[in-house]
């Protein structure tokens, strides 16, 4: 017996060698990539942010940097207009993510309610369409069905209503990006909802319509709760997501009439690109991401993920 | 909603259908509203490209008009639209294979094996996405000039593939916890090894959730507009940044803006609805089991 072992051993081809090494550490293998991937997506930028914040200004020789401490984190929040940004961007992510998830929810229950079977993916598929406009060709629409010459929009409120339309890019101008987010991006809150509704056990909900529950008691005490996970989760990826827009702000306005759209995203992109400022740009970008990522924890952990992850 | 503290009695039933009526019209009303306001912008930029450039913008709007595909043509002919468009295709298709083939195995081992820390792990996951693309690509355009990569169809692909992994083996992990076990262990006591168990049974199985997320990343990395105008100039520029180099321009021609707009969301536009079945359960990350 110890000799066939023996011979097994010598005779091992490299081919059969690396396929053990594979099957054993099969895990490790595929697992492997999207560590290398995620460490350079994560650390790296945060790190050379944090980096460029803090010196003079980007050298070649990474070691002759001359280190200026919390100098232009307090350029950014004095001169920078990093409060202005902060503050729109709260408001812009707050209003959209509250219009978003109660039009998103209605939809779905609405659509969920529908009897015919045919009219209810009808419907589907179309709520969700505007997703598949990009911020940019949003920004498109947006110029070009709202602008005061040549806009669809203020020519019907000028002619059928009493009312003169607002010169919307230039008078309502954070209005307008929030209202065009909610048309862009309801659908992703209306698809999980309606999957969320949809999973929602019969019996459940027949119980609760026997037991004489009004509609609106059915929904806050049986099938909101029921559907609690899922409602995190959307919303929680949804804010994230609106932190980071930028494309239709650009599209539309370019932070524009002066500062009154200018989100934190736009502010950096101005400061790095145009005002040529990269220790300005990333010290905003540093305290943004502290932020950011703040928000999304105490977010977690005060609603926790039971249901959600096992 | 004021009767909620029914009487019983034959009044209740009366009230109770009045009320059913009020919610079905108000039901419809909704529905038909938010069609509207879904399909009259889709309408009114589509009908714009159709228009001759002098018809585009006049108003009061022709309602009536001979559509013309004059507009498209004129953008067709535009080689730096096709150059965008094709760039844009084959920039995402790649970074979408790439991110699924990082993303799956991942994902799988995330579910099947007990990792240390996993709802840590699954959060620093997140955080990724939780990092603005502003954040981030201000030390990529570093790297990228470093390491030749500015301007460079890998680079796009690269930095398509860090917005979306994420998203990937979020939804992922979801799924094949949907997956029983047992599955796989039926395979290896036929002889399959672990990765061929894989292979064989798990993908197949998961087939829905990597049609969904692969739909999901080609969005967002098709919608993408920062990376494209931080890290390329010339030659992988993408579609995003053709249209919006359209709206920079001094005198906007609203009829080739229209047109090109309207050809960056037909493609988007085909694949939700083929795949809205999916989409569903891919986008709740797996919290909703049926469908």
């Amino acid at each position: 017996m110890s000799t066939q072992t023996q011979t097994e051993t010598t005779n091992r081809s490299g081919l059969a060698q690396v396929r053990d090494l594979w099957n054993e550490y099969l895990p490790y293998w595929m697992i492997a990539p999207m560590v290398l991937v995620m460490v350079m997506i994560t650390f790296f930028p945060g790190a050379y942010d944090l980096y460029l914040s803090l010196i003079e200004e980007p050298t070649v020789n990474v070691f002759a940097a001359e280190f200026v401490g919390l100098e232009h984190y307090e350029t950014a929040f004095t001169r920078g207009g990093a409060i202005h940004s902060f503050v729109i961007t709260i408001t812009v992510v707050v209003s959209a993510l509250v219009l978003e998830s109660l039009l998103g929810f209605l939809l779905a229950a609405f659509v969920a309610g529908v009897d015919s079977g045919r009219l209810k993916s009808f419907y589907r598929v179309l709520f969700i369409l505007p997703m598949a406009v990009a911020p940019v060709s949003l920004a498109t629409i947006g110029r070009i069905m709202l602008n005061t010459e040549i806009g669809v929009i203020p020519y019907v409120i000028n002619t059928l209503t009493p009312l003169t339309a607002p010169a919307f890019l230039a008078d309502v101008p954070l209005l307008t990006v929030i209202l065009l987010d909610t048309w862009n991006w309801t659908p992703f809150m209306f698809i999980i909802f309606y999957a969320g509704l949809s999973s929602v056990p019969d019996t459940l909900v027949e119980a609760s319509r026997i037991d004489g529950a009004p509609l609106w008691r059915r929904y806050v005490h049986v099938i909101i709760p029921y559907i609690k996970p899922v409602v995190f989760v959307a919303v929680l990826i949804r804010m994230i997501d609106l932190f980071r827009t930028f494309g239709v702000v650009y599209g539309l306005t370019q932070g524009g009439p002066g500062t009154a759209t200018q989100l934190v995203s736009i502010n950096i992109y101005e400061q790095m690109f145009i005002n040529n400022a990269p220790g300005v740009a990333t010290a905003i970008a540093v305290v943004y991401l502290i932020f950011v990522i703040a928000i999304a924890n105490v977010i977690i952990a005060k609603v926790g993920f039971e249901g959600v992850w096992d | 909603m004021a009767t909620s503290d029914t009487t019983p009695g034959s009044s209740q039933r009366f009230e109770k259908g009045t009320r059913e009526t009020l919610v079905t019209i108000a039901r419809h009303a909704f529905l038909l509203t938010w069609s509207f306001i879904v399909l009259f912008p889709l309408y009114w930029l589509a009908s714009m490209s159709l228009k001759p450039p002098g018809q585009a913008n006049s108003l009061p709007p022709d309602w009536i008009f001979l559509p013309t595909v004059y507009n498209y043509l004129q953008l067709v002919q535009s080689s730096d639209f096709v150059a965008a468009f094709a760039n844009s295709l084959l920039m995402v298709g790649a970074s979408v294979v790439l991110v699924l083939l990082i993303g799956v195995p991942a994902a799988y081992v995330l579910s099947r094996y007990d990792i240390p820390k996993e709802r840590d792990v699954l959060v620093w996951i997140l955080s990724s996405r939780m990092l603005p693309p502003i954040a981030v690509v201000l030390p990529f355009f570093i790297i990228f000039q470093t390491f030749n990569l500015f301007d460079s169809k890998i680079g796009m692909v690269l930095m398509y593939v860090s917005i979306n992994l994420s998203l990937v083996v979020w939804v992922m992990k979801a799924f094949f916890d949907g997956i029983p076990e047992t599955l796989e262990e039926a395979a290896r006591v036929d002889g399959a090894t672990q990765f061929q168990g894989f292979m064989k049974i798990i993908l197949p199985a998961a087939k829905p959730g990597i049609f969904s997320v692969a739909i999901i990343s080609f969005i967002f990395a098709w919608i993408e507009l920062l990376f494209g105008l931080v890290l390329t100039s010339f030659k992988a520029v993408p579609v995003t940044l053709f249209v919006y180099s359209f709206i920079g321009s001094r005198s906007i021609e609203w009829s080739m803006l229209a047109a090109a707009s309207t050809a960056m969301i037909i493609p988007v536009g085909i694949f939700l609805i083929l795949v809205n079945k999916y989409l569903a359960a891919g986008l709740s990350f797996g919290v909703v089991i049926k469908e």
